[in-house]
């Protein structure tokens, strides 16, 4: 790599770059993680008490979240329910990426792409309020069900997963929609025209053919959606319920109502490594590979 | 297995747009039918309309006597072979052919039986475990000959399928795609731009030209009796005479070419002339011969511009000395053998030509047209005409 900055950009640019990379990955990334690992070691102390006897190496910090049930259930039911949506993500996703890339005409796309991405020049914090105010018990969805006629009486969406759900779907459907959409998009027609011309119908079609070509633009999707879903705060802090609470509000609880960073830094690090574990393990069964995501 | 092409009546119209204007024709079972025109002369839409891709805008599709309107793609006893193939880059050769076999639900022993039998079939045994992407070019247009065969349809829809191949390859396949035609006995349906492959595989052809079909005739007719004079000029190459009729007697016609002076020819097929009337005197410039300039019979002076040789032949580029437009000359073997060298740019040759070989036809002012559907003489293409 140093090579080709070097015939682009001439020798000391090329060093200029990588320098401010390296700086920027190693004091921006690596050192603030590297930290993060070294705190999770060791026990929460007073300050009198740091570097004393009792400031040792210590695993303490990972073993309170097996000895916990709580917040054991807590951090597996969060990848659980990441797992549901990105599925979800992905099933509301790939009709509209289909759509996008194979049926509407170039300005149906523009405008549908146009009206994906206008609600995201708003933050993220904003958005989820207006699922808030939209989902209330007195909300207008209430309102509407109630003067269709399909409700007797209004729906608390928000007391159990249904409003974390629905907040993390729209918040994350932007990640899934353009990878998969990138990857229908460069299917030749004609594959789908063959595939209905030898007698396929519109499901096998798209088990055959779209998807397995799609599989790569699925697999980012995904893995963004999890990742984004499991390390979520806003969306479960502000439309979960005290049964929805979601691993990342109690790593919050640890680090600034219960004052214990070591053991906040030590929940955050396993929450980050069994995220990848588990993104490695979707990687393998479906035989995606990190450089098929990059595409 | 009725494999008859029936089409009644059938018209395209994409928005303002006619791309198919009304068309009847009967293709009989087992034919091998090309349509041929110049690229945008609505043939592709044709087969699109046969194979259910397109719904006409009004008549329709019959095949072996059932009426298509209404059964999808899916579920047409047609199958396609596409202009870039559009095999399954994720599948393997087997796959590939066995896929509209899984569809259908056959098991899987009987599926790679049929798959062996069409692999033997388009000469590529043993290449099935092979992924698609790791054959040559001409392995790809063999496995999705069989993939369309796999399905055991009673017509074959082939749209330019040799087109991506080099010269060599396409003229071999051309050969084995008469050959697996033969055996099979499916109905094929050509679609191309290449008058040698119409020409050389063929029972029929339609030569096709905006929207509409100019002529259906086995190729040796549509190569001596043009039945209009976009046919005469696209089909094979052909030399343009403006002229008047003088007079008819039984096919032969004699002609005033004016500047060119008294010349004749035959009228094509069933062709009718009147006398006085504008006609088109087509020689073909493998029926020119260099005369002596005494010699009786009609005979053009044209002076040489360019001389081209090409092996077998020799292409004349000439202009005519009393009209200023150019004709073109080929010269077999044996003439050129005899002269060769001697034809020069500058020179001055006269040649003849038996009338018995030039069609006459009435002028329609067809403009004529190259293979890739550009105006290349004549008057420019009206409104809704050679190009989409």
């Amino acid at each position: 790599m140093f090579r080709q900055l070097r015939a682009r950009f001439g020798g000391p640019l090329a060093m200029a770059i990588v320098t401010l990379l390296g700086i920027w990955l190693i004091v921006m990334v690596t050192l603030p993680q590297l930290q993060m690992i070294e705190y999770s070691l060791r026990p929460n102390l007073l300050p009198a008490q740091i570097g004393g006897p009792d400031d040792r190496l210590t695993l303490a910090n990972y073993a309170t979240l097996f000895n916990n049930d709580i917040h054991r259930t807590i951090f597996f039911k969060t990848i659980w329910s990441s797992v549901l949506v990105t599925l979800l993500t992905l099933a509301v996703s790939y009709p509209l990426a289909w759509y996008l890339a194979k049926v509407a005409t170039p300005r149906q796309a523009a405008l549908c792409i146009l009206l994906l991405i206008i609600p995201f020049w708003i933050n993220e914090i904003l958005r989820t309020y207006s699922w808030f105010i939209i989902l209330a018990f007195r909300g207008p969805l209430n309102e509407v069900l109630m003067m269709l006629g399909l409700i007797d009486r209004p729906i608390r969406f928000l007391s159990g997963n249904g409003g974390v759900m629905v907040g993390m779907v729209y918040a994350y459907i932007l990640f899934m929609v353009f990878p998969v959409y990138n990857a229908i998009e460069s299917l030749d027609d004609n594959q789908v025209r063959a595939a209905r011309d030898l007698g396929a119908g519109t499901v096998r079609t798209h088990r055959r053919i779209v998807i397995p070509h799609a599989k790569p633009g699925i697999a980012t999707g995904c893995i963004m959606t999890f990742m984004l879903a499991a390390g979520s705060y806003a969306v479960p802090a502000l439309l979960g319920s005290p049964g929805s609470r979601w691993f990342t509000q109690i790593i919050y609880n640890w680090f600034f109502e219960g004052g214990n960073w070591n053991q906040g830094a030590a929940y955050a690090f396993l929450l980050l490594v069994l995220c990848i574990g588990f993104m490695s393990l979707i990687m393998k069964i479906f035989k995606v590979g990190l450089g098929d995501i990059g595409k | 297995m009725d494999g008859s092409v029936r089409l009644d009546e059938v018209v395209m119209r994409f928005g303002d747009f006619t791309a198919i204007e009304k068309t009847s024709l009967a293709i009989g079972s087992g034919e091998f039918f090309s349509f041929l025109g110049p690229s945008g002369c609505g043939k592709t839409t044709l087969l699109n309309i046969v194979s259910g891709f397109l719904v006409p805008s009004e008549g329709q599709v019959y095949i072996g006597d059932e009426p298509m309107a209404g059964v999808p793609v899916n579920r047409r006893p047609t199958a396609m072979i596409f202009q870039n193939l559009a095999l399954f880059p994720l599948m393997t050769v087997f796959e590939n052919i066995e896929f509209g076999l899984e569809v259908r639900g056959v098991d899987k022993r009987k599926r790679r039986e049929v798959s062996e039998r069409l692999l033997a079939l388009v000469a590529l045994e043993g290449s099935g475990p092979k992924m698609v992407t790791e054959l040559s070019g001409g392995q790809k247009q063999r496995v999705a000959i069989a993939r369309a065969l796999a399905v055991e349809p009673r017509v074959l829809l082939l749209d330019e399928p040799l087109s991506a191949l080099d010269l060599k390859l396409r003229q071999h396949m051309r050969t084995e795609l008469k050959a697996i035609q033969r055996k099979t006995g499916i109905t094929f349906i050509y679609i191309t731009h290449d008058q040698g492959e119409a020409l050389n595989m063929s029972d029929r052809v339609a030569v096709m030209s905006a929207g509409r079909i100019q002529q259906v005739a086995d190729p040796m007719t549509l190569y001596r009796q043009p039945a209009t004079g976009f046919v005469a000029a696209f089909v094979g190459e052909n030399n343009r005479l403006q002229a008047r009729v003088i007079d008819c007697e039984g096919e032969r016609v004699r002609l005033d070419g004016g500047a060119l002076g008294e010349l004749a020819g035959r009228v094509s097929g069933t062709a009718r002339l009147s006398n006085g009337e504008a006609a088109v005197l087509f020689v073909r410039p493998e029926h020119l011969r260099p005369v002596e300039p005494q010699a009786s019979g009609p005979k053009l002076e044209a002076e040489i511009e360019a001389v081209h040789f090409e092996g077998a032949w020799v292409m004349l580029e000439t202009r005519l000395i009393a009209s200023g437009e150019k004709l073109r000359v080929q010269l077999g073997h044996e003439l050129s053998r005899s002269q060769a060298g001697a034809f020069s740019v500058g020179q001055r040759l006269a040649f003849g030509f038996d009338p018995a070989d030039a069609v006459v036809l009435p002028d329609d002012g067809s403009p004529v047209v190259d293979e890739t559907g550009e105006v290349v003489e004549g008057r420019p293409a009206s409104a809704g005409g050679t190009h989409v």
